[in-house]
């Protein structure tokens, strides 16, 4: 039963399936995210004259927005939101994320799909929703009043950082619960009962063994809900009313009212590096949490 | 059992944390139901006109029809693209692996208004093809990214003894891949197909720099939330939040179970 | 079948580079058809990859694969007449015993009624009739792994290959399985080459073991050979328990056992055309020792030691002795015999014809 078929033929075809597995996705990502990104770094060079773009290579853009204060409030209050929604998050998540992980039995999948859920419904439909819940006519001041704890509704839930930082907490919660529940259930209850079995109280337990051993997770999960943060435009568009400004506002605005694409593309940039700057230098943190160290 | 334990804290706290992420759901679906035409409390009465109302408004309608459209199109575009590439870079060895995961993975950390503003540069160049083409083009840039991930770490716990054990019968690669591998991963494949559908379906910020005169449902509602909003877009939404919570939390405890039984020898 | 060369593969210096480190070191090998070879060898030693090599999963750095007397060096796995056996079996989850047994027919493009015949045939050759609708997620361990054989036995290949095939099996399904295996080879007449590193497994199964070792091979013989005949110190390390007692080749065919007062004459044969001074190691199986008082009349080889240690089990003892310098010996010898005492000095002696020698 000899075989037949030229043996050659196959080191050529199956050399070539790798390629040609890969090549559409890469050519397509390279086209429709590789070059926008490229686009917008390019267009941050040029100049606007009597609102037409002429090619060029100049820092102008960057040293014009850098020089505008409103520039530096916006970013600064990007960070500081995107500071302290990840902050909480981090402390509202952890809990079910150990709950889920080591408490919940059988259920652990229903719930941490549960959690997950909400994040999938639209954002526009989630902010609509939150608007209705924090007006000054809205379901929580209308509580709040019939409870009798207030005469005046709350005016600062709506329309302040206050409601862009709910959104956002909302927004995130689901994506910063996901990599703590795998860093926890990685954490072998053994350990633990080792750790209660050599004396150690429950919060030494806690501050010795199982908090070292999900810092992975508590890291990734704060550099995707800081960076996701940073750049988020639905939320405070929709919730933060217009008078503080988030930078991506401002970078939309000079887009798309005063129409000054370069001036834009510069802040799009500088929002680029703080992303990726973020992302550099937790690198080493998402490597382990996704399993290099195991 | 000296196992840390919190008694009802813990429980009692997650129980809380649910009802926050499902409180504003929770408080579209009453109002869909509520007579009042100007949401608020305390609820008037049950009705159910407003979901005849929503059916009734042809520009919600056609709004809702385009985003299926469009987010089944980017779907299965982006899972025709994310399966071979997961397939490639899960099972042989690639030159430049970690260039090529960027490459693929970027758009999940890009900011979404960056890539939305780049984009819009992009189709200065094809003005013909700003409304419904670039609106699919961009969301199956973003889709690919969670596509690809997800298969890829299907792929990686695929057991490749099944491929060998196929091959090694009298299969090759192309029969292989249809009489073993399409079957085992096509629960995935579907998961994969829903939850890039859901994502594409719900986009936002992309889609309202590319769409031209296209609306889109999310498009029509970020319109109306500038206005008073009628209850009727709490009726249509409370739905499409019910389908989607439905599709996402199936297609999620399918690929719960499918990496479950694989687990299993 | 006719004018096919005698061998169902050869190996032909085969080897296999992996960046800095060599998995498989010139290995050449010609297994007769028919034959139930093992390959024996310790963990990472490149016996999977020699059957990868062989079922094409592998290729080569160098050398050459003949499957009946064809160079199959770049042909697909698929366009090769082997069928494997796998470690975990990799019965496809999604079809049931049957189909799992017809795959390798449908994709030879039998026809449909002969399928059907050869299935129950084979359903009923591995003790499985009445299976073929069972899902294969509902086998016991030793039923999938007579499903996997099957499946690859039933291509009727022209070699069959089997990676640890019971490896994940307890130890009583495994003698069991060891026994089906072969009253299997023996019925059908099909050519078997196992990976093993149970030599047990290899010492009851095969016709003509494999020893390797860090890639390379070190012994291609049938089992009694390797046991008796050792071609290296490694093999006589490795196959069974032996003593290693480092020696010098005197020249008159007498042993200097360094220090001991051996008087062996050894044979040609066993000698293996050494010159005299040739540094050696001489390998004495534990059972050909007796331990008394004084060596019986036709054991020339004899040392006096102290008993250190006797363990019983069951019907045998295990009696460790050390020598002066230090060197211990081991002997087996059936508990019926009387044991000697613990602490006190005895004879340890063999027969010359009994010892072997490998290169020290
Ligand atoms: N794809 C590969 N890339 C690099 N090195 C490999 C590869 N496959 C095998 N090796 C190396 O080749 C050597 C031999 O491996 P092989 O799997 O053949 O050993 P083995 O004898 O079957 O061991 P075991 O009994 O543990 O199964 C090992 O050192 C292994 O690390
Ligand atoms: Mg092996």
């Amino acid at each position: 039963m000899a075989m037949p078929g030229s043996p050659r033929r196959r080191t050529s075809l199956t050399a070539l399936l790798p390629t040609a597995g890969l090549l559409p996705l890469v050519l397509w990502q390279i086209v429709f995210f590789v070059v926008p990104v490229a686009l917008i770094v390019g267009l941050s060079v040029w100049r606007r004259e009597n609102y037409r773009l002429i090619p060029d290579f100049t820092f102008n853009n960057y040293a014009a927005i850098l020089a505008r204060p409103a520039i530096w409030r916006a970013l600064l209050l990007s960070a500081e939101t995107a500071a302290f929604v990840t902050v909480v998050c981090a402390v509202l998540a952890y809990p079910v994320a150990y709950f889920i992980a080591k408490k919940a039995g059988r259920w652990r999948g229903l719930l941490l799909v549960a959690v997950i859920a909400p994040f999938w419904v639209s954002i526009v439909m989630r902010v609509a929703a939150w608007r209705l819940l924090l007006g000054e006519r809205g379901v929580i001041n209308q509580m709040i009043m019939a409870l009798g704890l207030t005469d005046e509704p709350l005016s600062f839930l709506l329309y302040s950082p206050v409601s862009t930082a709910i959104g956002l907490i909302y927004a995130y919660l689901p994506l910063y619960v996901l990599p703590l529940y795998a860093a926890i259930s990685n954490i072998h209850d053994s350990w633990i009962d080792a750790a209660m079995d050599l004396n150690a109280s429950p919060a030494r337990t806690f501050f010795e063994v199982i908090l070292p051993l999900s810092a992975p997770g508590l890291v990734v999960g704060a550099v995707f809900c800081f960076v996701f943060g940073l750049g988020e435009f639905v939320t405070p568009a929709l919730l933060g009313g217009g008078k503080q400004l988030m930078f991506s506002q401002v970078i939309q605005d000079e887009f798309q009212r005063r129409l000054d694409w370069p001036s834009g593309a510069a802040m799009a940039v500088v929002l680029l590096v703080l992303v990726f700057a973020s992302l550099a230098l937790s690198m080493k943190w998402i490597r382990r949490a996704s399993g290099e160290a195991a | 059992m000296n196992r840390l334990s919190f008694g009802w804290a813990l429980p009692t706290y997650s129980v809380v944390l649910y009802a926050f992420l499902y409180l504003p759901i929770v408080v579209i679906v009453l109002f869909a139901f509520d007579a009042k035409s100007i949401p608020g409390l305390p609820l008037e009465g049950f009705t159910t006109d407003w979901f005849a109302a929503s059916l009734g408004d042809a520009r919600l309608v056609g709004s809702l029809l385009t985003s299926i459209r469009l987010a089944l199109l980017a779907a299965v575009l982006s899972t025709a693209l994310a399966m071979p590439a997961a397939m490639v870079l899960a099972w042989r060895p690639v030159r430049m692996k970690s260039l090529v995961l960027c490459l693929v993975l970027g758009p999940v950390v890009l900011p979404q208004l960056v890539l939305g503003l780049g984009l819009v540069v992009l189709f200065r160049a094809a003005p013909d093809l700003v409304g419904q083409p670039a609106i699919v083009l961009a969301h199956t840039t973003m889709t690919s990214s969670y596509a690809t991930l997800m298969l890829y770490s299907r792929f990686l716990g695929f057991r490749r003894s099944y491929i060998e054990a196929a091959m090694n019968l009298g299969a090759n690669e192309f029969v292989t891949f249809r009489e073993i591998i399409l079957p085992l991963i096509a629960p995935a494949l579907i998961a994969v197909l829903l939850l890039a559908f859901t994502d594409a379906f719900g986009e936002f910020v992309v889609a309202w720099f590319l769409a031209g005169f296209t609306e889109t449902l999310p498009i029509a509602i970020w319109t109306s939330l500038r206005q008073v909003i009628s209850p009727k877009i709490y009726a249509l939404s409370a739905v499409v939040i019910l389908v989607t919570l439905a599709v996402s939390v199936s297609a999620q405890i399918w690929i719960l179970g499918q990496s479950r039984r694989e687990s299993e020898p | 079948m006719t004018e096919l060369s005698p061998n169902a593969v050869e190996l032909r210096a085969v080897s296999k580079v992996y960046g800095a480190s060599t998995a498989v070191r010139e290995v050449s090998m010609e297994i007769p058809r028919g034959a139930f070879v093992t390959i024996l060898g310790p963990s990472g030693c490149g016996k999977s990859t020699l059957l990868r090599m062989i079922s094409g999963f592998v290729t080569p750095s160098s050398g050459d694969v003949l499957i009946d007397g064809v160079s199959v060096v770049g042909a697909a796995p698929y366009e090769r007449d082997t069928a494997m056996v796998f470690q975990d079996y990799a019965l496809f989850p999604h079809r049931t015993v049957a189909q799992n047994l017809a795959f390798g027919l449908r994709m030879r493009k039998v026809a449909k009624a002969e399928i059907e015949r050869r299935v129950e045939a084979m359903l009923e050759l591995v003790n499985l009739s009445g299976f073929g609708d069972r899902r294969v997620s509902q086998m016991s361990g030793g039923q999938a792994q007579r499903v996997a054989l099957g499946r690859a036995l039933i291509v009727r290949p022209a070699v069959l290959l089997l990676d640890e095939p019971l490896g994940a099996l307890d130890l009583k399904l495994r003698r069991q399985m060891q026994a089906e295996l072969k009253t299997i080879h023996r019925d059908l007449g099909l050519t078997f080459v196992a990976v093993t590193h149970d030599q047990d497994e290899a010492l009851t199964l095969s016709d003509r073991i494999a020893v390797m070792n860090g890639g390379a091979l070190e012994q291609f013989d049938t089992p009694e050979n390797l046991y008796r005949r050792p071609a290296t110190r490694f093999v006589a390390d490795f196959v069974g328990n032996a003593n290693l007692l480092e020696a010098r080749l005197g020249a008159d065919g007498r042993v200097e056992a360094q220090g001991l007062p051996l008087a062996l004459f050894l044979t040609p044969a066993q000698r293996g055309g050494r010159a005299a001074g040739a540094a050696v190691a001489l390998v004495v199986r534990p059972e050909t020792i007796a331990v008394g008082a004084a060596a019986p009349e036709s054991h020339d080889g004899r040392v006096e030691a102290r008993v250190e240690e006797i363990m019983f089990s069951g019907a045998n003892q295990q009696i460790v002795g050390r020598l002066p310098d230090g060197r211990r010996l081991t002997a087996h010898q059936s508990a019926a015999l009387p044991a000697p005492e613990r602490g006190a000095n005895a004879v340890f002696s063999w027969p010359s014809q009994s010892v072997w020698l490998v290169d020290a």
